[in-house]
């Protein structure tokens, strides 16, 4: 059976707490296997499905396709927030214009009426775009945590580069069954089996 | 099941429908009198065929462009892009219809093609090196002859590759790919220069160097259109069964990304055109807003708006209904767009004609007759009916029949503006060329909105295209170079077949589609469905978007 490698970081230092130890000092417990290859990691996820193991999330460097849909993920909404924002976009773009050249300061452009719709139909592209590119990456950021400033929380640095990890949060599971749970990582082809402490 | 079947029921309807287009075209020969050579039955044909062979050719670019891009996931139903571009025989005898026409001068499609105009017209004489028979000819020829060349080759190698038993026989792919390469720039250049002939020409005076890359995009967005819906009706008789909803996805992802690509260049076009606000150019686009409204604003809302909304969700080009509907609207929203393209055009050079033949019966007048007024005339913007007014004073005596249902034309060698009138056709952008004051004075004849239109603060704001300003030397020549056509001082009614598309029309459309899904329809049952020996073809079937 693969042994168990103990990680710390900088905050997390410290003996591995089980149980309501963990709770009770605001951690989770997390166990981790890192793979070499999507393909393992698939298949690892699919046997995980069929042997009913509850899968606290999955870190991969880069999107691999077919992974959502095993994991059960809903659609990202992330879209409709890019609609609204580009709504705005288009709305503010255009309607600041035509304030501007109809009502605040209006110039007459090679003879071109004041409120010239096609000339402000790239204007209002751009801010469209604009808007809804820049509200939506805001979005995101909020959502997952990130930008700038924030604490980047990672099981293990080599998920940004090479390795793809399927974690386990065992902070409730006695030793059979995290036994259980590095014989599935034995059987499903893991490198290596981590255990670290996390905040909640 | 891995052969197509022709089923008895799919062949006749599709010769009911060619049966429904042979009569339409037909009745449309003579329901118009022989006015302009049967000018309606030759649009008709010009416009379908050149649709339908665009449709074909594009098919061939789309398989050449994705086989240089290495791509895989269209390779399931390849089969049917070869298909569509097999249609280029058939296409090309349907452009020697035209082409025979135009060598016996049975049709006027063409201003450019008649000899005697040419000779008058410093433009048309201009253009004469590209815009003339020989060209056509050769080019239309030549050039789709060629694709059809290239296309069959790339055809050829991959019914030979599935007859090959060693499935790892690569050789078959490289020489589709060489054909592929090879086919690419040349359709590119030749295609906008036959596009220049078939359609732009029409508008013999009018040229735009978006126009290539414009009808292009209508083309492609038709051809995906019609893929996807012969794709869904070939599953429902169960064929293509590895063809799921990934392979409609990254299909409706092109409807609607070359829709949106389409509304790009029909808004580069235009506000090019609108901005340098040059008058042989902003011509094209008046006469369409001007007398075709619901043609111009239709084309845009049918194929820019309705695609963006509808497929801007990710479920809607997921299932088929939705993809059905869209694909639908938007095929009929290209046709109408090569519609919008040819029937204003050709109908001006009917005008024309009448008037010239009339010129003819009086006096010898120029070629150029400015169209006068209808008894409309007082519905219209103020700026028109002033122009028109002042194009009645000096028209006194010398008003000529127009059989098109405009009771004055005026022959071009009689325009002679004065200042007021001049002025009151002008709207506010003289001011700001510097036009001499003095000229801007009020004349006799003036409506009040007239006045009105020389106060910048009451200036109408949603006039787009404004009228160019001629002086009183340069008006005749101004008028000749606007297009041949003087269209800058017309309004013209409604006309059935011209203004929207008649039932005659959407006949003949029918027609010709049933004429080429039942040409596809007997290509597809010649060949296996799915190409077994392609590279690709394990990549397609597991294509996840």
């Amino acid at each position: 059976m693969a042994t168990i490698r103990i990680e710390r970081d900088g905050a997390d230092a410290g003996a591995v707490a089980t149980g309501q130890e963990a709770v009770a000092a605001g951690q989770r417990n997390i166990l981790f296997g890192l793979y070499d290859d999507e393909v393992k990691l698939l298949d690892a996820v699919k046997a995980a499905n069929a042997d009913h193991l509850d899968i606290d999330d999955v870190y991969t460097p880069f999107p691999v396709h077919g992974l959502d849909p095993l994991l059960g993920l809903e659609e990202s909404r992330l879209h409709v927030a890019g609609f609204i924002f580009g709504t705005i976009g288009c709305l503010f773009g255009f309607g600041f214009m035509t304030w501007v050249f109809t009502r605040d300061w209006p110039i007459i452009f090679g003879g071109k009426p004041y409120w010239s719709v096609p000339a402000f139909i790239p204007i209002t592209f751009e801010l469209t775009v604009l808007f809804s590119a820049v509200g939506m990456v805001t979005v995101f950021y909020i959502v997952n945590g990130l930008g700038p400033g924030a604490e980047p929380r990672r099981l293990h640095d080599r998920i940004t580069d090479d390795k793809f990890c399927i974690a386990f949060d065992v902070t409730d599971l006695d030793g059979a069954e995290v036994d259980r749970l590095r014989d599935y990582f034995d059987r499903t082809g893991v490198e290596t089996v981590h255990q670290k402490m996390v905040a909640a | 099941m891995e052969n197509f079947v022709f089923s008895s029921r799919a062949k006749t309807t599709n010769l009911a429908l060619m049966g429904v287009g042979l009569i339409c075209l037909i009745i449309s020969y003579f329901v118009d009198g022989g006015e302009g050579h049967h000018m309606r039955f030759w649009t008709n044909f010009l416009h379908n065929s050149v649709f339908f062979l665009g449709i074909a050719a594009l098919a061939g670019f789309a398989l050449a462009a994705f086989t240089t891009a290495y791509a895989g996931w269209f390779v399931q139903f390849k089969r049917v892009w070869e298909s569509f571009s097999t249609f280029l025989l058939p296409g090309l005898f349907l452009m020697g219809v035209i082409i025979v026409g135009l060598w016996l001068h049975s049709h006027h499609l063409y201003h450019w093609n008649d000899d005697a105009a040419v000779l008058e017209d410093p433009i048309l004489s201009h253009k004469s090196s590209f815009l003339n028979k020989y060209w056509f000819t050769f080019g239309t020829i030549a050039f789709v002859g060629l694709w059809y060349f290239l296309l069959g080759k790339m055809r050829n190698i991959s019914l030979a590759e599935d007859r090959d038993d060693n499935d790892t026989n690569f050789s078959y792919y490289r020489r589709y790919k060489v054909y592929a390469a090879i086919f690419l720039p040349i359709f590119g250049f030749t295609s906008a220069a036959m596009i220049w002939q078939w359609v732009m020409s029409i508008d013999s005076h009018w040229y735009s160097t978006m126009f290539a890359w414009y009808a292009s995009a209508s083309l492609f967005v038709a051809m995906t259109a019609l893929t996807i819906m012969l794709l869904i009706y070939l599953k429902s008789r169960g064929y293509f069964t590895m063809v799921t909803a990934e392979h409609f996805h990254d299909l409706g992802k092109y409807l609607f990304a070359i829709s949106i690509f389409w509304t790009y260049l029909w808004f580069s076009q235009f506000m090019l055109i609108w901005y340098a606000n040059v008058g042989e150019e902003t011509i094209y686009f008046r006469e369409r807003m001007q007398n075709y409204p619901v043609l111009f604003w239709a084309n845009l809302a049918i194929n820019f708006v309705l695609p963006f909304f509808v497929l801007m969700r990710n479920d809607t080009k997921r299932k088929m209904g939705t993809l059905f509907f869209a694909s639908a609207f938007v095929f009929f929203g290209h046709w109408l767009d090569f519609f919008n393209m040819i029937k204003p055009g050709a109908r001006l050079t009917l005008i024309e004609m009448a008037a010239h033949e009339e010129g003819h019966a009086g006096a010898d007048h120029g070629d150029t007759a400015v169209m006068g007024h209808d008894e409309h005339a007082d519905e219209h913007e103020g700026d028109e009916t002033a122009a028109l007014a002042a194009g009645e004073v000096v028209s006194e005596g010398d008003n000529l029949q127009d059989p098109a249902g405009h009771d004055d034309a005026l022959d071009n060698d009689n325009i002679h503006f004065d200042a007021s009138a001049q002025d009151d056709n002008v709207p506010v952008a003289n001011e700001f060329r510097g036009g001499p004051p003095e000229t801007r004075g009020v004349g006799p004849n003036e409506l009040a909105t007239a006045t009105d239109r020389t106060d910048p603060d009451v200036f109408e704001p949603n006039q787009f295209i404004q009228e160019e300003h001629f002086g009183d030397n340069e008006m005749i020549g101004h008028l000749e170079a606007a297009g041949g056509h003087s269209e800058a001082l017309h309004t013209l009614g409604f006309k059935s077949g011209y203004t929207l598309p008649g039932l005659l029309e959407i006949g003949t459309f029918l027609g010709f589609l049933g004429g080429f899904l039942f040409f596809v329809m007997s290509k597809l049952s010649t060949a296996r469905l799915e190409p077994k020996n392609d590279p690709y073809l394990e990549e397609s079937i597991h294509h996840h978007t």
